[in-house]
Protein backbone atom coordinates (compact mmCIF):
# COMPACT_ATOMS: atom_id res chain seq x y z
CA UNK A 1 0.00 0.00 0.00
CA UNK A 2 3.07 2.96 0.93
CA UNK A 3 4.26 1.44 -2.39
CA UNK A 4 1.59 2.35 -4.34
CA UNK A 5 0.61 5.65 -3.15
CA UNK A 6 3.69 7.49 -4.47
CA UNK A 7 2.93 5.18 -8.30
CA UNK A 8 -0.55 6.47 -8.03
CA UNK A 9 0.63 10.03 -7.37
CA UNK A 10 3.32 9.89 -10.70
CA UNK A 11 1.03 8.59 -12.80
CA UNK A 12 -1.60 11.54 -12.17
CA UNK A 13 1.11 13.50 -12.76
CA UNK A 14 2.03 12.09 -16.04
CA UNK A 15 -1.49 12.60 -17.73
CA UNK A 16 -2.62 15.42 -16.48
CA UNK A 17 -6.62 15.86 -17.99
CA UNK A 18 -7.46 11.86 -17.00
CA UNK A 19 -10.03 13.27 -14.77
CA UNK A 20 -11.44 15.59 -17.75
CA UNK A 21 -11.41 12.55 -19.73
CA UNK A 22 -13.32 10.47 -17.85
CA UNK A 23 -16.72 12.36 -18.60
CA UNK A 24 -16.35 12.78 -22.16
CA UNK A 25 -15.46 8.57 -23.12
CA UNK A 26 -14.50 5.31 -21.30
CA UNK A 27 -11.28 4.82 -23.82
CA UNK A 28 -9.07 7.17 -25.62
CA UNK A 29 -6.52 6.16 -27.83
CA UNK A 30 -3.75 7.91 -30.16
CA UNK A 31 -6.13 6.60 -33.27
CA UNK A 32 -9.23 8.15 -31.50
CA UNK A 33 -9.25 11.76 -32.93
CA UNK A 34 -9.18 10.58 -36.62
CA UNK A 35 -12.08 8.56 -36.10
CA UNK A 36 -13.58 11.42 -34.60
CA UNK A 37 -12.70 13.29 -37.50
CA UNK A 38 -13.91 11.00 -40.09
CA UNK A 39 -16.54 8.88 -38.70
CA UNK A 40 -18.56 10.91 -35.84
CA UNK A 41 -20.81 12.79 -37.72
CA UNK A 42 -21.37 16.46 -35.96
CA UNK A 43 -24.78 17.27 -34.38
CA UNK A 44 -27.08 19.37 -36.76
CA UNK A 45 -25.72 22.89 -37.76
CA UNK A 46 -28.41 24.75 -36.14
CA UNK A 47 -27.86 25.96 -32.55
CA UNK A 48 -31.19 25.97 -31.82
CA UNK A 49 -32.19 22.05 -31.96
CA UNK A 50 -32.34 22.02 -28.66
CA UNK A 51 -33.33 24.61 -26.50
CA UNK A 52 -30.41 26.14 -24.55
CA UNK A 53 -27.46 23.48 -25.44
CA UNK A 54 -24.67 24.60 -27.45
CA UNK A 55 -21.75 22.67 -28.99
CA UNK A 56 -18.34 22.10 -27.15
CA UNK A 57 -15.94 20.81 -29.69
CA UNK A 58 -17.85 17.76 -31.42
CA UNK A 59 -19.94 17.40 -27.71
CA UNK A 60 -23.30 18.94 -27.04
CA UNK A 61 -23.55 20.56 -24.14
CA UNK A 62 -25.65 22.59 -21.86
CA UNK A 63 -25.03 26.33 -22.71
CA UNK A 64 -24.45 27.25 -18.99
CA UNK A 65 -21.62 24.70 -19.12
CA UNK A 66 -19.78 25.50 -22.30
CA UNK A 67 -18.27 28.98 -20.87
CA UNK A 68 -17.04 26.00 -17.39
CA UNK A 69 -15.71 23.89 -19.79
CA UNK A 70 -13.87 26.47 -22.25
CA UNK A 71 -12.37 27.76 -18.81
CA UNK A 72 -11.34 24.80 -17.61
CA UNK A 73 -9.36 24.37 -21.31
CA UNK A 74 -7.93 27.67 -20.91
CA UNK A 75 -6.89 27.41 -17.73
CA UNK A 76 -4.91 24.20 -18.43
CA UNK A 77 -3.46 25.48 -21.68
CA UNK A 78 -2.29 29.08 -19.99
CA UNK A 79 1.56 28.39 -19.63
CA UNK A 80 2.08 26.39 -22.45
CA UNK A 81 0.13 28.62 -24.88
CA UNK A 82 3.10 29.72 -26.75
CA UNK A 83 5.12 26.96 -26.92
CA UNK A 84 2.27 24.84 -28.22
CA UNK A 85 1.09 27.35 -30.74
CA UNK A 86 4.50 27.30 -32.21
CA UNK A 87 4.33 23.74 -32.82
CA UNK A 88 1.15 23.76 -34.23
CA UNK A 89 1.05 26.42 -36.32
CA UNK A 90 5.12 25.41 -36.93
CA UNK A 91 5.22 29.37 -36.32
CA UNK A 92 3.23 30.89 -38.64
CA UNK A 93 0.73 32.06 -36.30
CA UNK A 94 3.24 34.85 -35.31
CA UNK A 95 3.32 35.55 -38.94
CA UNK A 96 -0.49 35.49 -39.04
CA UNK A 97 -0.60 38.18 -35.80
CA UNK A 98 1.87 40.58 -37.78
CA UNK A 99 -0.07 40.22 -40.54
CA UNK A 100 -2.93 41.38 -38.76
CA UNK A 101 -1.94 44.34 -36.79
CA UNK A 102 0.07 45.96 -39.59
CA UNK A 103 -2.95 45.62 -42.11
CA UNK A 104 -5.25 47.52 -38.82
CA UNK A 105 -2.04 50.14 -39.12
CA UNK A 106 -2.91 51.42 -35.25
CA UNK A 107 -1.93 54.27 -33.66
CA UNK A 108 -2.08 57.89 -34.55
CA UNK A 109 0.59 59.42 -36.80
CA UNK A 110 1.63 62.77 -35.13
CA UNK A 111 2.95 63.83 -38.27
CA UNK A 112 -0.10 64.03 -40.43
CA UNK A 113 -2.46 65.00 -38.24
CA UNK A 114 -3.14 68.26 -36.47
CA UNK A 115 -4.63 68.09 -33.69
CA UNK A 116 -2.33 65.67 -31.84
CA UNK A 117 -4.85 64.77 -29.31
CA UNK A 118 -5.13 61.23 -27.73
CA UNK A 119 -4.90 57.84 -29.63
CA UNK A 120 -6.67 55.13 -30.27
CA UNK A 121 -8.80 53.24 -27.98
CA UNK A 122 -8.32 49.63 -28.65
CA UNK A 123 -10.13 46.83 -26.98
CA UNK A 124 -8.42 43.50 -26.92
CA UNK A 125 -10.98 40.58 -26.23
CA UNK A 126 -9.54 37.00 -25.44
CA UNK A 127 -6.78 38.37 -26.04
CA UNK A 128 -5.38 37.10 -22.53
CA UNK A 129 -1.55 36.66 -22.95
CA UNK A 130 -1.34 39.77 -24.67
CA UNK A 131 -0.01 38.43 -28.17
CA UNK A 132 -2.16 41.13 -30.31
CA UNK A 133 -1.82 43.67 -27.54
CA UNK A 134 1.79 44.03 -27.31
CA UNK A 135 2.19 43.81 -30.93
CA UNK A 136 -0.45 47.06 -31.18
CA UNK A 137 1.41 48.77 -28.87
CA UNK A 138 4.82 48.35 -30.24
CA UNK A 139 3.32 49.18 -34.02
CA UNK A 140 1.87 52.25 -32.30
CA UNK A 141 5.04 53.16 -30.75
CA UNK A 142 7.62 52.51 -33.09
CA UNK A 143 5.66 52.65 -36.53
CA UNK A 144 3.41 55.54 -36.23
CA UNK A 145 5.34 57.38 -33.61
CA UNK A 146 2.37 57.25 -30.77
CA UNK A 147 2.62 57.21 -27.57
CA UNK A 148 -1.00 57.47 -26.47
CA UNK A 149 -2.76 54.89 -28.18
CA UNK A 150 -4.35 52.15 -25.54
CA UNK A 151 -4.94 48.90 -25.34
CA UNK A 152 -7.22 47.34 -23.05
CA UNK A 153 -6.98 43.47 -22.59
CA UNK A 154 -9.97 41.56 -22.00
CA UNK A 155 -10.34 37.44 -21.04
CA UNK A 156 -12.95 35.58 -19.33
CA UNK A 157 -9.92 33.25 -17.65
CA UNK A 158 -8.01 34.30 -15.39
CA UNK A 159 -5.36 31.93 -16.00
CA UNK A 160 -4.68 33.76 -19.15
CA UNK A 161 -4.66 37.01 -18.04
CA UNK A 162 -2.13 36.08 -15.24
CA UNK A 163 0.02 34.77 -18.29
CA UNK A 164 -0.20 37.68 -19.88
CA UNK A 165 0.62 39.92 -17.10
CA UNK A 166 3.56 37.98 -16.33
CA UNK A 167 4.77 38.41 -19.73
CA UNK A 168 3.94 42.28 -19.97
CA UNK A 169 6.78 42.42 -17.53
CA UNK A 170 9.27 42.16 -20.35
CA UNK A 171 8.15 44.56 -22.00
CA UNK A 172 7.96 48.48 -21.77
CA UNK A 173 4.32 48.67 -20.92
CA UNK A 174 4.02 47.20 -18.03
CA UNK A 175 4.10 49.90 -15.85
CA UNK A 176 2.27 52.40 -18.15
CA UNK A 177 -1.38 53.20 -18.32
CA UNK A 178 -1.70 52.28 -21.94
CA UNK A 179 -2.06 48.66 -20.81
CA UNK A 180 -4.82 47.29 -18.64
CA UNK A 181 -5.58 44.14 -18.07
CA UNK A 182 -9.38 43.17 -17.11
CA UNK A 183 -11.34 40.37 -16.54
CA UNK A 184 -14.57 40.14 -19.18
CA UNK A 185 -17.47 37.99 -20.70
CA UNK A 186 -17.32 39.43 -24.31
CA UNK A 187 -21.09 38.82 -24.28
CA UNK A 188 -21.30 41.39 -21.29
CA UNK A 189 -18.93 44.48 -21.40
CA UNK A 190 -20.77 46.37 -18.16
CA UNK A 191 -17.25 48.05 -17.71
CA UNK A 192 -16.98 49.58 -20.97
CA UNK A 193 -18.73 52.32 -21.92
CA UNK A 194 -21.11 52.80 -25.13
CA UNK A 195 -19.39 54.47 -27.82
CA UNK A 196 -15.82 54.50 -26.66
CA UNK A 197 -13.77 52.00 -28.27
CA UNK A 198 -12.12 52.96 -31.81
CA UNK A 199 -10.38 49.56 -32.80
CA UNK A 200 -11.90 45.69 -31.42
CA UNK A 201 -9.91 43.14 -31.66
CA UNK A 202 -10.56 39.16 -31.10
CA UNK A 203 -8.15 36.59 -32.23
CA UNK A 204 -8.53 33.13 -31.83
CA UNK A 205 -11.37 33.64 -29.00
CA UNK A 206 -14.53 33.89 -30.63
CA UNK A 207 -14.67 30.31 -31.63
CA UNK A 208 -15.09 30.09 -27.93
CA UNK A 209 -17.90 32.29 -27.08
CA UNK A 210 -21.24 30.55 -26.40
CA UNK A 211 -23.14 33.05 -28.08
CA UNK A 212 -21.89 34.70 -31.04
CA UNK A 213 -24.28 36.91 -32.32
CA UNK A 214 -24.15 38.36 -28.63
CA UNK A 215 -20.81 39.25 -28.58
CA UNK A 216 -20.96 40.65 -32.10
CA UNK A 217 -23.72 43.07 -30.80
CA UNK A 218 -21.89 43.97 -27.43
CA UNK A 219 -18.94 45.08 -30.19
CA UNK A 220 -21.39 47.05 -32.02
CA UNK A 221 -22.84 48.89 -28.80
CA UNK A 222 -18.34 49.46 -27.83
CA UNK A 223 -17.76 50.90 -30.75
CA UNK A 224 -17.71 54.09 -31.85
CA UNK A 225 -19.20 55.76 -35.05
CA UNK A 226 -16.58 54.47 -37.83
CA UNK A 227 -14.70 52.58 -35.03
CA UNK A 228 -13.44 48.98 -36.75
CA UNK A 229 -14.73 45.45 -35.38
CA UNK A 230 -11.25 42.96 -36.41
CA UNK A 231 -11.52 39.59 -36.53
CA UNK A 232 -8.71 36.92 -36.77
CA UNK A 233 -9.83 33.44 -36.40
CA UNK A 234 -9.25 29.69 -37.75
CA UNK A 235 -11.52 29.09 -40.98
CA UNK A 236 -12.35 27.00 -43.93
CA UNK A 237 -9.50 25.75 -46.11
CA UNK A 238 -10.57 26.53 -49.84
CA UNK A 239 -8.56 24.16 -51.46
CA UNK A 240 -9.80 20.26 -51.08
CA UNK A 241 -6.68 18.34 -51.82
CA UNK A 242 -5.21 21.00 -48.90
CA UNK A 243 -8.05 20.75 -46.60
CA UNK A 244 -7.29 16.69 -46.46
CA UNK A 245 -3.96 17.17 -45.39
CA UNK A 246 -4.88 20.03 -43.32
CA UNK A 247 -7.50 17.70 -41.46
CA UNK A 248 -5.39 14.83 -40.66
CA UNK A 249 -2.80 17.51 -39.44
CA UNK A 250 -5.15 18.55 -37.04
CA UNK A 251 -7.19 15.81 -36.41
CA UNK A 252 -3.78 13.58 -35.97
CA UNK A 253 -1.02 15.74 -34.77
CA UNK A 254 -2.29 18.48 -32.85
CA UNK A 255 -3.93 16.66 -29.67
CA UNK A 256 -0.81 14.35 -30.14
CA UNK A 257 1.46 16.85 -29.59
CA UNK A 258 -0.54 18.70 -27.03
CA UNK A 259 -0.42 15.47 -25.31
CA UNK A 260 3.62 15.51 -25.39
CA UNK A 261 4.49 18.87 -25.03
CA UNK A 262 1.72 20.23 -22.74
CA UNK A 263 0.48 16.70 -20.88
CA UNK A 264 -2.89 17.98 -22.15
CA UNK A 265 -4.82 16.12 -24.89
CA UNK A 266 -8.19 17.10 -23.80
CA UNK A 267 -8.03 20.53 -24.50
CA UNK A 268 -6.38 20.34 -27.67
CA UNK A 269 -8.83 18.08 -29.13
CA UNK A 270 -11.36 20.58 -28.06
CA UNK A 271 -9.42 22.87 -30.11
CA UNK A 272 -9.35 21.33 -33.11
CA UNK A 273 -12.80 20.40 -32.93
CA UNK A 274 -13.43 23.98 -32.13
CA UNK A 275 -11.84 24.87 -35.29
CA UNK A 276 -13.71 22.53 -37.37
CA UNK A 277 -17.42 23.83 -35.61
CA UNK A 278 -16.60 27.27 -36.16
CA UNK A 279 -18.38 29.03 -39.24
CA UNK A 280 -17.64 29.43 -42.75
CA UNK A 281 -16.09 32.53 -43.92
CA UNK A 282 -19.36 33.65 -45.86
CA UNK A 283 -21.37 32.16 -42.72
CA UNK A 284 -19.06 34.59 -40.36
CA UNK A 285 -19.14 37.95 -42.73
CA UNK A 286 -23.28 37.33 -42.87
CA UNK A 287 -23.15 36.89 -38.54
CA UNK A 288 -21.02 40.46 -38.78
CA UNK A 289 -23.15 42.07 -41.44
CA UNK A 290 -26.79 40.63 -38.90
CA UNK A 291 -25.25 42.73 -35.80
CA UNK A 292 -25.23 45.81 -38.18
CA UNK A 293 -21.45 46.69 -38.99
CA UNK A 294 -20.37 47.21 -42.79
CA UNK A 295 -18.26 44.47 -44.03
CA UNK A 296 -15.30 46.06 -46.13
CA UNK A 297 -15.18 44.50 -49.85
CA UNK A 298 -15.78 40.59 -49.40
CA UNK A 299 -15.95 41.10 -45.89
CA UNK A 300 -12.57 38.53 -44.95
CA UNK A 301 -9.20 37.88 -45.91
CA UNK A 302 -7.80 34.38 -46.35
CA UNK A 303 -4.29 33.55 -44.37
CA UNK A 304 -2.65 30.42 -45.43
CA UNK A 305 -5.13 29.36 -48.20
CA UNK A 306 -7.68 30.02 -45.56
CA UNK A 307 -6.48 27.83 -42.60
CA UNK A 308 -7.32 31.64 -40.85
CA UNK A 309 -8.88 34.37 -41.91
CA UNK A 310 -9.43 38.07 -40.96
CA UNK A 311 -12.64 39.29 -41.12
CA UNK A 312 -13.77 43.32 -40.60
CA UNK A 313 -16.48 45.04 -40.00
CA UNK A 314 -16.82 49.11 -39.25
CA UNK A 315 -19.14 50.75 -37.46
CA UNK A 316 -21.25 53.24 -39.83
CA UNK A 317 -21.79 56.92 -38.73
CA UNK B 1 -35.05 49.13 -81.89
CA UNK B 2 -31.72 50.67 -81.57
CA UNK B 3 -32.38 51.55 -78.26
CA UNK B 4 -29.96 48.10 -76.95
CA UNK B 5 -26.38 48.50 -78.26
CA UNK B 6 -25.05 45.44 -76.68
CA UNK B 7 -21.43 45.82 -75.62
CA UNK B 8 -19.39 42.62 -74.44
CA UNK B 9 -18.44 43.74 -71.26
CA UNK B 10 -14.73 44.22 -70.81
CA UNK B 11 -14.10 42.25 -67.71
CA UNK B 12 -15.18 39.45 -70.24
CA UNK B 13 -12.69 39.88 -72.89
CA UNK B 14 -10.14 40.78 -70.14
CA UNK B 15 -10.84 36.71 -68.42
CA UNK B 16 -10.85 35.05 -71.89
CA UNK B 17 -7.49 37.23 -72.68
CA UNK B 18 -5.88 36.85 -69.16
CA UNK B 19 -7.26 33.83 -67.71
CA UNK B 20 -5.20 33.33 -65.09
CA UNK B 21 -6.65 36.60 -63.69
CA UNK B 22 -8.92 34.80 -61.00
CA UNK B 23 -8.80 37.38 -58.19
CA UNK B 24 -10.24 40.45 -60.85
CA UNK B 25 -13.14 38.40 -61.58
CA UNK B 26 -14.20 37.22 -58.32
CA UNK B 27 -14.15 40.20 -56.92
CA UNK B 28 -16.31 41.47 -59.66
CA UNK B 29 -18.73 38.71 -58.87
CA UNK B 30 -18.86 40.26 -54.80
CA UNK B 31 -20.39 43.39 -56.35
CA UNK B 32 -23.25 44.76 -55.90
CA UNK B 33 -26.08 42.28 -57.25
CA UNK B 34 -26.89 43.72 -60.11
CA UNK B 35 -24.39 44.13 -62.33
CA UNK B 36 -25.15 43.56 -66.17
CA UNK B 37 -22.62 42.18 -68.66
CA UNK B 38 -23.50 43.94 -71.48
CA UNK B 39 -23.92 47.64 -71.99
CA UNK B 40 -27.85 49.26 -71.93
CA UNK B 41 -29.47 52.88 -72.77
CA UNK B 42 -31.87 52.37 -71.07
CA UNK B 43 -31.54 51.14 -67.46
CA UNK B 44 -28.41 52.90 -65.29
CA UNK B 45 -25.76 51.00 -63.90
CA UNK B 46 -25.75 51.44 -59.89
CA UNK B 47 -22.80 53.16 -58.59
CA UNK B 48 -19.45 51.42 -58.62
CA UNK B 49 -18.67 52.38 -54.94
CA UNK B 50 -21.09 51.63 -51.53
CA UNK B 51 -21.78 54.91 -49.71
CA UNK B 52 -19.62 54.81 -47.20
CA UNK B 53 -16.35 53.93 -49.03
CA UNK B 54 -17.11 56.61 -51.99
CA UNK B 55 -17.41 58.80 -49.24
CA UNK B 56 -13.71 58.41 -47.72
CA UNK B 57 -12.71 57.95 -51.08
CA UNK B 58 -13.70 61.01 -52.42
CA UNK B 59 -12.95 62.97 -49.51
CA UNK B 60 -9.25 61.31 -49.46
CA UNK B 61 -8.49 62.27 -53.05
CA UNK B 62 -8.95 66.31 -52.58
CA UNK B 63 -6.17 65.72 -50.61
CA UNK B 64 -3.68 63.41 -52.88
CA UNK B 65 -2.64 66.87 -54.26
CA UNK B 66 -0.66 67.62 -50.93
CA UNK B 67 0.05 64.36 -49.50
CA UNK B 68 -0.12 61.98 -52.24
CA UNK B 69 -1.52 58.80 -52.84
CA UNK B 70 -1.09 57.39 -48.96
CA UNK B 71 -2.14 56.06 -46.20
CA UNK B 72 -2.43 59.82 -44.69
CA UNK B 73 -4.28 61.08 -47.64
CA UNK B 74 -7.01 58.00 -46.91
CA UNK B 75 -6.89 58.98 -43.44
CA UNK B 76 -7.70 62.67 -44.15
CA UNK B 77 -10.33 62.08 -45.84
CA UNK B 78 -11.64 59.60 -43.55
CA UNK B 79 -11.83 62.34 -41.21
CA UNK B 80 -13.35 64.92 -43.25
CA UNK B 81 -16.72 62.92 -43.63
CA UNK B 82 -16.74 62.28 -40.01
CA UNK B 83 -14.91 59.07 -39.65
CA UNK B 84 -11.92 58.12 -37.41
CA UNK B 85 -8.79 57.03 -38.60
CA UNK B 86 -9.35 53.91 -38.11
CA UNK B 87 -12.15 53.58 -40.36
CA UNK B 88 -9.76 53.16 -43.12
CA UNK B 89 -10.05 49.69 -42.80
CA UNK B 90 -13.26 50.02 -45.25
CA UNK B 91 -11.05 49.83 -48.06
CA UNK B 92 -9.16 46.25 -48.54
CA UNK B 93 -6.53 47.52 -50.48
CA UNK B 94 -5.51 50.41 -48.67
CA UNK B 95 -4.05 53.11 -50.90
CA UNK B 96 -4.74 51.04 -54.44
CA UNK B 97 -8.56 51.50 -53.94
CA UNK B 98 -7.44 55.31 -53.70
CA UNK B 99 -6.02 54.39 -57.29
CA UNK B 100 -9.08 52.65 -58.31
CA UNK B 101 -11.36 55.31 -57.24
CA UNK B 102 -9.53 57.45 -59.27
CA UNK B 103 -9.66 55.26 -62.20
CA UNK B 104 -13.15 54.32 -61.89
CA UNK B 105 -14.33 57.66 -61.69
CA UNK B 106 -12.41 59.30 -65.02
CA UNK B 107 -13.33 56.50 -66.71
CA UNK B 108 -17.09 56.64 -65.75
CA UNK B 109 -16.75 60.60 -66.53
CA UNK B 110 -15.49 60.10 -70.20
CA UNK B 111 -19.12 59.90 -71.84
CA UNK B 112 -20.04 62.70 -69.98
CA UNK B 113 -16.93 65.33 -70.32
CA UNK B 114 -16.60 64.19 -74.27
CA UNK B 115 -19.78 65.22 -76.57
CA UNK B 116 -18.83 64.36 -80.07
CA UNK B 117 -21.57 67.31 -81.96
CA UNK B 118 -23.69 65.53 -84.15
CA UNK B 119 -23.02 64.89 -87.82
CA UNK B 120 -25.67 67.21 -89.24
CA UNK B 121 -24.83 69.88 -86.68
CA UNK B 122 -21.43 70.26 -87.99
CA UNK B 123 -21.58 69.21 -91.23
CA UNK B 124 -18.43 67.12 -91.52
CA UNK B 125 -18.07 63.77 -90.04
CA UNK B 126 -15.26 63.57 -87.87
CA UNK B 127 -13.51 59.88 -87.86
CA UNK B 128 -13.33 57.59 -85.32
CA UNK B 129 -9.62 58.33 -85.61
CA UNK B 130 -9.98 61.57 -84.30
CA UNK B 131 -12.67 61.05 -81.67
CA UNK B 132 -10.26 58.71 -80.60
CA UNK B 133 -7.80 60.93 -80.08
CA UNK B 134 -10.09 63.04 -78.54
CA UNK B 135 -11.10 60.64 -75.83
CA UNK B 136 -7.46 60.07 -74.98
CA UNK B 137 -6.56 63.46 -74.28
CA UNK B 138 -9.79 64.26 -72.72
CA UNK B 139 -8.85 61.18 -69.91
CA UNK B 140 -5.12 62.44 -70.13
CA UNK B 141 -6.58 65.86 -69.09
CA UNK B 142 -8.59 64.16 -66.16
CA UNK B 143 -4.70 63.87 -64.68
CA UNK B 144 -3.86 66.79 -64.81
CA UNK B 145 -4.80 68.15 -60.98
CA UNK B 146 -2.53 65.39 -59.53
CA UNK B 147 0.09 64.72 -62.41
CA UNK B 148 2.77 65.27 -59.69
CA UNK B 149 1.68 62.35 -57.94
CA UNK B 150 1.18 60.40 -60.72
CA UNK B 151 4.56 58.43 -60.28
CA UNK B 152 3.41 57.15 -57.30
CA UNK B 153 -0.15 55.83 -58.13
CA UNK B 154 1.84 53.57 -61.25
CA UNK B 155 4.32 52.34 -58.84
CA UNK B 156 1.49 51.09 -56.53
CA UNK B 157 -0.48 49.52 -59.86
CA UNK B 158 3.04 48.33 -60.71
CA UNK B 159 2.52 46.08 -57.19
CA UNK B 160 2.45 42.30 -58.19
CA UNK B 161 -0.90 42.14 -55.69
CA UNK B 162 -2.49 44.84 -57.70
CA UNK B 163 -0.92 44.45 -61.58
CA UNK B 164 -3.87 42.22 -62.76
CA UNK B 165 -6.77 44.83 -61.18
CA UNK B 166 -4.38 47.53 -62.92
CA UNK B 167 -4.74 45.90 -66.16
CA UNK B 168 -7.53 45.09 -66.00
CA UNK B 169 -8.78 48.52 -65.34
CA UNK B 170 -6.83 49.77 -68.70
CA UNK B 171 -8.67 47.46 -70.67
CA UNK B 172 -11.84 48.91 -69.32
CA UNK B 173 -11.07 51.95 -70.53
CA UNK B 174 -9.87 51.33 -74.01
CA UNK B 175 -12.70 49.57 -74.30
CA UNK B 176 -14.70 52.68 -72.88
CA UNK B 177 -13.00 54.95 -75.12
CA UNK B 178 -13.70 53.00 -78.64
CA UNK B 179 -17.75 52.47 -77.79
CA UNK B 180 -17.74 56.14 -77.26
CA UNK B 181 -15.78 56.85 -80.69
CA UNK B 182 -18.53 54.56 -81.87
CA UNK B 183 -16.89 51.56 -83.08
CA UNK B 184 -18.71 48.11 -83.66
CA UNK B 185 -16.32 45.92 -84.82
CA UNK B 186 -16.72 42.00 -83.89
CA UNK B 187 -14.36 40.73 -85.79
CA UNK B 188 -10.14 40.23 -84.43
CA UNK B 189 -9.94 43.68 -84.73
CA UNK B 190 -12.04 44.00 -81.61
CA UNK B 191 -9.15 42.86 -79.50
CA UNK B 192 -5.97 44.62 -81.79
CA UNK B 193 -7.82 47.81 -81.12
CA UNK B 194 -7.69 47.56 -77.78
CA UNK B 195 -4.73 46.54 -77.23
CA UNK B 196 -3.02 48.82 -79.01
CA UNK B 197 -5.03 51.61 -77.32
CA UNK B 198 -3.73 50.11 -74.12
CA UNK B 199 -0.17 50.75 -75.38
CA UNK B 200 -0.70 53.99 -76.74
CA UNK B 201 -2.51 55.12 -73.29
CA UNK B 202 -0.12 53.33 -70.89
CA UNK B 203 2.90 54.99 -72.85
CA UNK B 204 1.29 58.91 -73.13
CA UNK B 205 0.30 58.40 -69.22
CA UNK B 206 3.91 57.31 -67.98
CA UNK B 207 5.02 60.85 -70.92
CA UNK B 208 2.98 62.88 -69.36
CA UNK B 209 4.04 62.65 -66.00
CA UNK B 210 7.54 63.93 -67.68
CA UNK B 211 6.04 66.37 -69.47
CA UNK B 212 7.11 70.21 -68.34
CA UNK B 213 5.89 72.00 -71.56
CA UNK B 214 2.93 74.59 -71.77
CA UNK B 215 -0.68 73.03 -71.49
CA UNK B 216 0.99 69.67 -71.64
CA UNK B 217 1.98 70.30 -76.17
CA UNK B 218 4.45 67.61 -75.83
CA UNK B 219 2.41 64.76 -74.38
CA UNK B 220 -0.08 65.55 -77.60
CA UNK B 221 3.04 65.50 -79.91
CA UNK B 222 3.84 61.96 -78.67
CA UNK B 223 0.43 60.86 -78.65
CA UNK B 224 -0.32 61.25 -82.46
CA UNK B 225 3.38 60.23 -82.95
CA UNK B 226 2.29 57.20 -80.97
CA UNK B 227 -1.33 56.75 -83.37
CA UNK B 228 0.57 57.10 -86.30
CA UNK B 229 3.08 54.63 -85.81
CA UNK B 230 0.36 51.87 -84.74
CA UNK B 231 -1.41 52.81 -87.65
CA UNK B 232 1.53 52.51 -89.69
CA UNK B 233 2.19 49.29 -88.19
CA UNK B 234 -1.24 48.76 -88.91
CA UNK B 235 -0.68 48.83 -92.70
CA UNK B 236 2.44 47.11 -92.76
CA UNK B 237 0.64 44.12 -91.42
CA UNK B 238 -1.95 44.45 -93.61
CA UNK B 239 0.46 44.74 -96.57
CA UNK B 240 2.47 41.82 -94.46
CA UNK B 241 -0.64 39.52 -94.62
CA UNK B 242 -1.36 40.25 -98.16
CA UNK B 243 2.00 39.23 -99.60
CA UNK B 244 2.47 36.55 -97.42
CA UNK B 245 -0.95 34.79 -98.99
CA UNK B 246 0.04 35.66 -102.30
CA UNK B 247 3.37 33.67 -101.63
CA UNK B 248 1.82 31.13 -100.54
CA UNK B 249 -0.92 30.29 -103.03
CA UNK B 250 1.90 31.08 -106.04
CA UNK B 251 4.07 28.40 -104.40
CA UNK B 252 1.83 26.06 -103.66
CA UNK B 253 0.43 26.75 -107.65
CA UNK B 254 3.76 26.43 -108.98
CA UNK B 255 4.06 23.02 -106.61
CA UNK B 256 0.61 22.04 -108.24
CA UNK B 257 1.84 22.68 -111.91
CA UNK B 258 4.81 20.47 -111.23
CA UNK B 259 2.78 17.36 -110.36
CA UNK B 260 2.89 17.31 -106.30
CA UNK B 261 -0.52 16.37 -105.34
CA UNK B 262 -1.23 18.97 -103.13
Amino acid sequence: MNVQAPRILLRRQLLGGVKRRASREPYRCFSCSVRDAQQQTPPPKSPQHAQGTTHFGFETVAEALKEQKVGAVFSSVASSYDAMNDFMSLGIHRLWKDHFVRNLNPGRNPLTSSSSDQGWNILDIAGGTGDIAFRMLDYASTINNDAHTKVTVADINPDMLAEGRKRALSTPYARSPRLKFVEANAETLDMIPDSSIDLYTVAFGIRNFTHKGTALREAYRVLKPGGVFACLEFSKVNNPLFDAFYKRWSFGAIPLIGQVVAGDRDSYQYLVESIERFPSQTEFRDMIQDAGLLVPGQGWEDLTGGIAAIHKGVKPT
Amino acid sequence: MGSWDLKPHPSMATRSLLGSFRATSSRLAAAPACRRSFHSYEYTQPPPFPPTESAILSAALSHVPDHGFTTAALTLGARDVGYLDVSTNILPRGVFDLVNYHLVMQRLALKDTVQFPAEAESGKKLGTGAKVRTLILARLRANESIIHRWQEALAIMAQPTYVPASLAELARLADEIWFLAGDTSVDTSWYTKRASLSAIYSSSEVFMTQDTSQNFRDTEQFLDARMEDVMKMGSIFGALGEWTDYTAHSTINVLRSKGVRI
